[in-house]
C-alpha cells in the first residue's frame, strides 16, 4: 500500500517569463540540457516513488511523447492527465479534477522546483504529527547573475510573505502577504497563549511542495470556491487550525451525525478534520507525550488540524518561475547530477577550450578555436570557429557562426547568430536571426508577433 | 587614517578602563506609587513587608549586591522614615558593605518618572545603571546582560538606551503576573524590542507594519516572557525622562522610545534568561507565588535558612520537605508540618495542628487544632484554638479568636481582632482603617504632612465595629477599595490581583473572518436598553442628516421605525430652526391624535428640563402649528389635559403660552364660524 500519491503540477504557463516560454512550455524549458520537469520527477524517483500523476496540458504531453529532445529519463510510471489550457484551472482545481484517482494522502509538487532537499524531512513532519498539511520552504537566494533586459539592479517593491512558525520552527502558525496587512499584523491572543514564541520570517520562498491529507482533497471536491493551493487553500488551513469549530469535540460529534445521515452538504467545512483514526486518538489520549511546554493542556491543545513546514536552512531550492531564477538554476543545476559534461555524441574538434562547468548536449558540433566557459550548449547546436561563449545558455538547435562573442545571454532554440556578432546580456528569442557583426547589449530580442502577444 | 584609527582604539581602551573602574550603580525605587497593597501598606511601606520573614527590600539589595553593584541610590517617598530606619539598621549600612547605599527621600515623588528626573537633576549616575523597584526578588546574574548592553552601546554609538531583563516562562506559569502580561515583538538577531504591549484585556494583538521594515527578515513575537522589572539603563534614560515630562512609568518610557524610534534614534533591547529567578511582588497573588517559590528554594541562594541579611536570631534550620524552623520554636504534641513550612523564631505551636505550605513569622502563638494552608502569618500574631486559615495573609499583631475560619484570599491587616466563632467569606479584607477615612485624606499617600492630619481625623471619626463583620469581640472594619476613585482603575481590582482563576479558555473565541457564529459575544455583551439604543440611533441619524443636508425623503427611509418613539425621542435635541427644514419628517411621523399628544409632552419635557428657555416654548409651538405639524385641537387638548406636576403647572402659567392658547381658541372659533 502506497503511503502517498505523488502529483506533479505541470500545467502552468510560465506567465512571469513569457520571453522564454513563447515557444517552449515551461515544463519543457531546458535546464542543464534537461527539461525542467525532469528535476521534480527525479526528486520523486530518488526517494522511491514508482508512480506519479502528472497534470499537464495537451501540448506538453504531445511534445514529451514525440520530441526526442524532450525524452524524460525516468523509470517511474507516469500517469499523465491533461487539462484544457483554456479552462484557466488553478492548482486546487486540478486537484479536484483528479479526485477520483486519489486513494491516499498526496504529495503535490510543482514542475518548476529544483531542489536537493531531503524529502523525508517534509514527509516525516507529516507523519509524526499526523498533520493535515506539511510543506517545504527555503531561505530566499539572492540572484547574482545579470538578468538580460532588466534595467537597474533589483525590483525592491515586491511584497513579502510573513510566515509565522512556533518555537521549534516546524509548526506553521501564521501566513499572510504584506499586501493584505494594511491594518498591521494581527494575531489572536489565544494563539500566542498556545504558542508563546512565534518566529515571523519574511525572507522565505515557498517551494510549492505540499503533503496533504486525503480529506483535504475531498474537502476541495465539496468546496468549489477554492481554486489555488498556495493562494487560498494553504492560508485557509493555516487559519483554520485555531478556529473553534475545528477543535471543539461537540461540533465534531454533530459532524459525525451529519455524515451518518448522509447530510454531507450541510457543512462542507468540517469534513477535513474528523477523520482521525479512532485508535490514534485513543493513543494520544493515553499518552503523556506533549508538544508544548508551559501549561498542562493536552497535546496540540486538542487541535485536530495541524500545519507544519520544513524550512531549508541550506542546500539548493529554486523555483524556476522568472528569468533570473532560470539563469541561476542553469548555473547550478549541473551540480545536481553526475554525468559527463560533454555528451558522447557531440562532434568536437580537437582544438577547443571548454570549462569543466559547461555542458555540451548530444550531437553538437563544436568547431576549432572555440572557448566555452560556464555555459550550457543544447542538443544539436552548431558552434563555428573562433566563437567565445561565456556564462550563457544556448538552447537546442542554435547556430552560432564564426567569430561571435556571446556573454551572459540566453539564446532560445533555433536562433541563428550570424558571423561576428557581439551579444552581451541579451535574451534572443526562439528562431531569431541576429545580423552579422551586430553589437547588442542588455536587450530582449524577440519576434514581432511575440511582442504583440505580450 | 591608520594613525587616527589606532588613536581611537587607544581612546576606546582608556574609556573601557574608565568604565570598568567606575563602580556599577543602581537606582532602587522603594515605592510602588500605587495602592495595590492597601490597606496593608497604609501602616507599612510595601518594600518593608515581610516575604518569608525578610523585608522585600532586602531581597532587592541582596540581588543588586550579588550582581556586582557597588553604589545604590534608594529613593523613598511613602513612609520614607520607616525605610530609612530599616536600612540604617541593616547590614547594608555597615562600613563593611560592598554596596554603598545612599538613601534619598522626598515627598514629591509621585512616579518613577519623578525619581528619574531627580536622578538627572542631581546627576547621580555617571554610567550605565540598573533600575529596579524595591519589591523585586531575583537571583539573575545580570552581568551577562550588562556586558551585552555595553557592547551594543560601544558598537552603535549610544543608540541603545535600555536593556530590559526578562525571564522565559510560558503562559500558565504561576509566577507570571497577569497584570504584567506583555507581548514583545523583537528582532531575532539584534534582540531589539520592536513592539511592547500589555496584553491584559486584549483579544487580538496588532503589530504595526513599520516595525517589520528594518531590513531584517526574522522577527519573534514572544508571549513567554516574564517581566522581571529589572532594567539596565544608560545615563540618557534619566535625561530622556527630563526631556519628556509626561513619562510617568517605565511603560510610558518604553512606548515613547519605540514610537519615536525613527525620530530620536533610541532603541531598547532585551535580555532573556532561562535560568535564574526574577519577579516583582506587585500584588498579593504574586506575594503568594513568590513566597512559595522562596520556600521551595527556587531563588537559591536566597533561601530562608541562608540568613543573608545577617541579623542575629534570624537563622533557621532546614529539614526535609522544605520545613524550616527558627530558633526557639516549640511544637505541640501531634502537630504536623507537612511540607514547605517556614516558622520564625520563638513561635509556639499547640497540639494537633496541621500546617502546610505556610509561612509563620516571629513571636507568634498558635493554639491547638489549628489548620493552616497557604497561610502567610507575620509577626506577633496570636491564633487561638480550632482556627482554619486557607490562602490568606495575616499581618502583624493580629488576634484571631477561637474557631474562626478564613476562607481563601482573606487579608487581616495590622492589629485586627477577629472572632470568635465565625467564618470570613472569600476575599474579605479587614483593617483597622475605616474605608471612608481614605476619601478624606486622598493625598496622604504622597504628602506625609497630611498624614498626621489624617491620623488625628481617624481618632475623631472612630466608628463602632460591626460585630457581624468581625465577630463579637472583633476589632476592625471591612475594607472596600473605593470604586469611584478616578485615580486609576487598578484600585477597583482585587487586592489579590486581577485574575484569580486562569483566563476562561480563550478557545471560545471564534474567528470572525471564518464567518462562523460567535455565540459567546452575543450573550456576553450587556443588553443595552432597547429604547436607549433606538434613541441613540435616531439621534445619530438626525445629526447626520443635519450635517450632510440629506433630503427629507431619505430621512423617511432611515427613520422607518415606530412613530411614537420617533417623535418623543427626536424632538428634544432639535432647535427651532431645524423645524422648518424637517417639517415633512415630522408630518410623516406625527399623524394620529395620540402622536400629537406624545409630541407635545415631549416638548413639555424638554422645556421643563431647560427652565431658562421656557419663554421659547411658545415660539416652538407656534412654529409647529404654522408648519402644520401640530393641530390646534391637539394643542388645546394637551393644554386642557392639565398638569401632573407642580413644575408643569408653572409652565402652563407662562404668559406667552397663555396668549398663544387664547389666540388658538379664537382662531378656532373663527374658522368654525367661517365653515358654517
Amino acid at each position: 500500500m502506497m503511503e502517498l500519491q505523488a502529483i506533479l503540477m505541470a500545467a502552468g504557463g510560465g506567465s512571469r517569463m513569457m520571453d522564454l516560454t513563447y515557444n517552449t512550455p515551461k515544463p519543457l524549458l531546458p535546464v542543464g540540457n534537461k527539461p525542467l520537469i525532469w528535476y521534480p520527477l527525479n526528486l520523486l524517483e530518488r526517494v522511491g516513488f514508482e508512480e506519479v500523476i502528472v497534470i499537464t496540458t495537451r501540448d506538453v504531453q504531445k511534445m514529451i511523447s514525440t520530441d526526442p529532445r524532450m525524452k524524460l529519463d525516468v523509470k517511474m510510471k507516469l500517469d499523465v492527465v491533461c487539462i484544457q489550457e483554456e479552462a484557466d484551472m488553478g492548482t486546487a482545481d486540478a486537484l479536484r479534477h483528479i479526485q477520483q484517482k486519489i486513494k491516499t494522502d498526496v504529495l503535490v509538487v510543482s514542475c518548476d522546483l529544483i531542489t536537493d532537499v531531503a524529502l523525508h524531512e517534509v514527509v516525516d513532519l507529516f507523519r509524526a504529527h499526523n498533520a493535515t498539511l506539511s510543506m517545504l520552504m527555503s531561505k530566499a537566494h539572492e540572484f547574482t547573475e545579470t538578468v538580460p533586459g532588466q534595467k537597474g539592479k533589483k525590483k525592491n517593491g515586491e511584497q513579502r510573505d510573513f510566515v509565522g512558525v512556533d518555537g521549534t520552527g516546524k509548526r506553521l502558525l501564521y501566513m499572510a502577504n504584506e499586501a493584505d496587512l494594511d491594518q498591521g499584523l494581527v494575531i489572536r491572543k489565544s494563539i500566542m497563549k498556545k504558542h508563546p514564541r512565534m518566529h515571523i520570517k519574511t525572507g522565505l520562498v515557498d517551494a510549492h511542495l505540499y503533503c496533504l491529507k486525503k480529506s483535504v482533497v475531498d474537502f476541495l471536491a465539496d468546496n468549489k470556491s477554492i481554486s489555488s493551493i498556495r493562494g487560498e487553500l494553504v492560508p485557509y488551513l493555516v487559519r483554520k487550525q485555531f478556529s473553534k469549530s475545528t477543535n471543539s469535540p461537540k461540533i465534531k460529534d454533530e459532524a459525525d451525525q451529519n455524515l451518518k445521515g448522509k447530510d454531507v452538504s450541510v457543512n462542507p467545512e468540517i469534513q477535513i478534520w474528523f477523520r482521525d483514526e479512532k485508535l490514534l486518538q485513543l493513543s494520544q489520549e493515553r499518552s503523556c507525550w506533549n508538544d508544548h511546554r508551559g501549561d498542562m493542556g493536552e497535546a496540540y491543545h486538542g487541535g485536530r488540524l495541524r500545519c507544519y513546514v520544513h524550512i531549508m536552512e541550506e542546500g539548493m531550492c529554486y523555483r524556476v518561475n522568472t528569468l533570473a531564477a532560470y539563469i541561476e538554476a542553469n548555473r547550478l543545476a549541473p551540480k545536481l547530477f553526475e554525468e559527463h559534461a560533454i555528451h558522447p555524441s557531440a562532434v568536437i574538434s580537437e582544438r577547443y577550450l571548454i570549462g569543466a562547468d559547461s555542458i555540451i548536449g548530444a550531437s553538437c558540433q563544436i568547431a576549432d578555436k572555440t572557448s566555452i566557459k560556464r555555459s550550457t550548449i543544447g542538443m544539436s547546436a552548431v558552434v563555428r570557429e573562433k566563437v567565445k561563449v561565456t556564462n550563457s545558455i544556448i538552447m537546442h538547435g542554435v547556430t552560432i557562426e564564426e567569430g561571435c562573442n556571446i556573454q551572459g545571454s540566453v539564446i532560445c532554440s533555433g536562433a541563428v547568430i550570424s558571423r561576428g556578432a557581439d551579444i552581451k546580456y541579451c535574451l534572443v528569442g526562439s528562431g531569431q536571426r541576429i545580423d552579422p557583426e551586430a553589437v547588442r547589449t542588455n536587450e530582449v530580442i524577440v519576434g514581432t508577433d511575440q511582442l504583440m502577444e505580450i | 587614517m591608520s594613525s587616527r584609527g589606532t588613536k581611537q582604539k587607544k581612546g576606546n581602551v582608556t574609556n573601557e578602563q574608565e568604565e570598568e573602574d567606575q563602580p556599577l550603580q543602581a537606582v532602587l525605587i522603594a515605592d510602588s506609587f500605587n495602592r495595590r497593597f492597601f490597606p496593608i501598606s497604609k501602616d507599612q511601606p510595601r518594600a518593608l513587608l515581610p516575604l518569608a520573614n525578610v523585608a522585600m527590600i532586602d531581597y532587592t539589595l541582596e540581588f543588586l549586591t550579588s550582581t556586582g553593584v557597588q553604589e545604590t541610590f534608594v529613593f523613598c517617598c511613602w513612609m520614607s522614615n520607616k525605610i530609612k530606619d530599616h536600612l540604617l539598621n541593616s547590614k547594608w549600612c555597615r562600613p563593611t558593605s560592598p554596596n554603598v547605599v545612599h538613601i534619598i527621600t522626598s515627598d514629591l515623588y509621585r512616579s518613577l518618572g519623578d525619581v528619574l528626573r531627580d536622578v538627572d537633576a542631581k546627576t547621580l549616575v555617571r554610567n550605565d545603571f540598573i533600575l529596579v523597584y524595591g519589591d523585586v526578588v531575583s537571583n539573575i546574574d545580570v552581568s551577562q546582560a550588562l556586558q551585552e548592553h555595553r557592547h551594543r552601546r560601544k558598537v552603535d554609538k549610544n543608540i541603545s538606551v535600555m536593556t530590559m531583563v526578562f525571564k522565559e516562562s510560558s503562559p500558565g506559569h504561576k509566577s507570571r503576573c497577569e497584570e504584567d502580561d506583555v507581548i514583545v515583538a523583537m528582532d531575532s538577531k539584534s534582540k531589539r524590542v520592536l513592539h511592547y504591549q500589555k496584553t491584559q484585556g486584549l483579544k487580538k494583538l496588532q503589530f504595526p507594519m513599520n516595525i517589520f521594515q528594518h531590513g531584517s527578515d526574522e522577527f519573534e513575537i514572544r508571549h513567554d516572557l516574564l517581566d522581571c522589572h529589572i532594567s539596565i539603563c544608560s545615563p540618557q534614560v534619566a535625561e530622556l525622562f527630563t526631556d519628556n515630562f509626561d513619562y510617568q512609568t517605565r511603560n510610558d518610557f518604553v512606548r515613547g522610545i519605540l514610537v519615536n524610534e525613527e525620530i530620536l534614534g533610541n532603541q531598547i533591547h532585551l535580555y532573556v534568561t532561562n535560568e535564574g529567578y526574577g519577579a516583582r511582588v506587585s500584588n498579593l497573588q504574586m506575594y503568594d507565588s513568590v513566597s512559595s517559590d522562596l520556600v521551595r528554594r527556587w531563588v537559591y541562594p536566597l533561601t530562608p535558612e541562608a540568613n543573608f541579611t545577617d541579623q542575629r536570631g534570624q537563622g533557621c534550620a532546614h529539614s526535609r520537605h522544605n520545613v524550616y524552623r527558627g530558633a526557639g520554636v516549640s511544637l505541640g504534641h501531634g502537630s504536623q508540618m507537612e511540607e514547605n513550612v517556614l516558622i520564625g523564631r520563638d513561635t509556639s505551636i499547640g497540639a494537633n495542628c496541621h500546617i502546610s505550605n505556610s509561612i509563620i513569622g516571629n513571636y507568634c502563638t498558635i493554639g491547638d487544632n489549628v489548620v493552616l494552608d497557604r497561610a502567610y502569618i507575620w509577626n506577633n500574631v496570636h491564633i487561638s484554638n480550632k482556627v482554619k486559615i486557607h490562602q490568606s495573609v495575616v499581618c502583624d499583631g493580629v488576634l484571631v479568636k477561637e474557631a474562626v475560619l478564613l476562607n481563601k484570599q482573606c487579608v487581616l491587616a495590622y492589629n485586627v481582632v477577629i472572632g470568635p466563632n465565625m467564618s470570613l467569606p472569600e476575599g474579605t479584607v479587614v483593617s483597622m482603617h475605616h474605608p471612608e477615612e481614605e476619601e478624606d485624606d486622598d493625598d496622604d499617600e504622597f504628602l506625609s504632612d497630611d498624614q498626621v492630619v489624617g491620623n488625628s481625623k481617624d481618632k475623631t471619626k472612630q466608628k463602632a465595629f460591626n460585630p457581624a463583620e468581625v465577630g463579637s469581640e472583633g476589632k476592625g472594619y471591612i475594607w472596600k477599595a473605593s470604586l469611584d476613585e478616578a485615580e486609576d482603575e487598578e484600585l477597583a481590582q482585587c487586592i489579590w490581583g486581577l485574575v484569580l482563576n486562569p483566563d476562561p479558555d480563550s478557545d471560545s473565541e471564534s474567528e470572525a473572518s471564518d464567518g462562523s457564529q460567535d455565540m459567546g459575544s452575543r450573550s456576553v455583551s450587556p443588553e443595552m436598553d432597547d429604547v436607549k439604543v433606538f434613541q441613540l440611533e435616531v439621534l445619530g441619524t438626525l445629526q447626520r442628516g443635519e450635517e450632510e443636508n440629506i433630503g427629507c425623503d431619505n430621512l423617511f427611509f432611515r427613520l422607518s421605525c415606530s412613530h411614537q418613539l420617533t417623535c418623543t425621542v427626536c424632538l428634544p435635541p432639535l432647535g427651532g430652526q431645524l423645524l422648518k427644514k424637517w417639517s415633512p419628517v415630522f408630518k410623516n411621523y406625527i399623524k394620529r391624535a395620540q402622536d400629537h399628544l406624545d409630541c407635545l409632552s415631549a416638548v413639555e419635557e424638554l422645556f421643563l428640563e431647560q427652565e431658562t428657555h421656557q419663554t421659547a416654548m411658545v415660539k416652538v409651538l407656534m412654529n409647529m402649528y404654522q408648519l402644520e405639524i401640530l393641530e390646534e385641537d391637539a394643542i388645546l387638548k394637551w393644554f386642557s389635559a392639565g398638569a401632573t406636576t407642580d413644575k408643569s403647572r408653572q409652565l402652563r402659567k407662562n404668559q406667552g403660552l397663555q396668549k398663544f392658547i387664547q389666540w388658538l381658541k379664537e382662531a378656532e372659533d373663527e374658522s368654525s364660524e367661517e365653515g358654517e
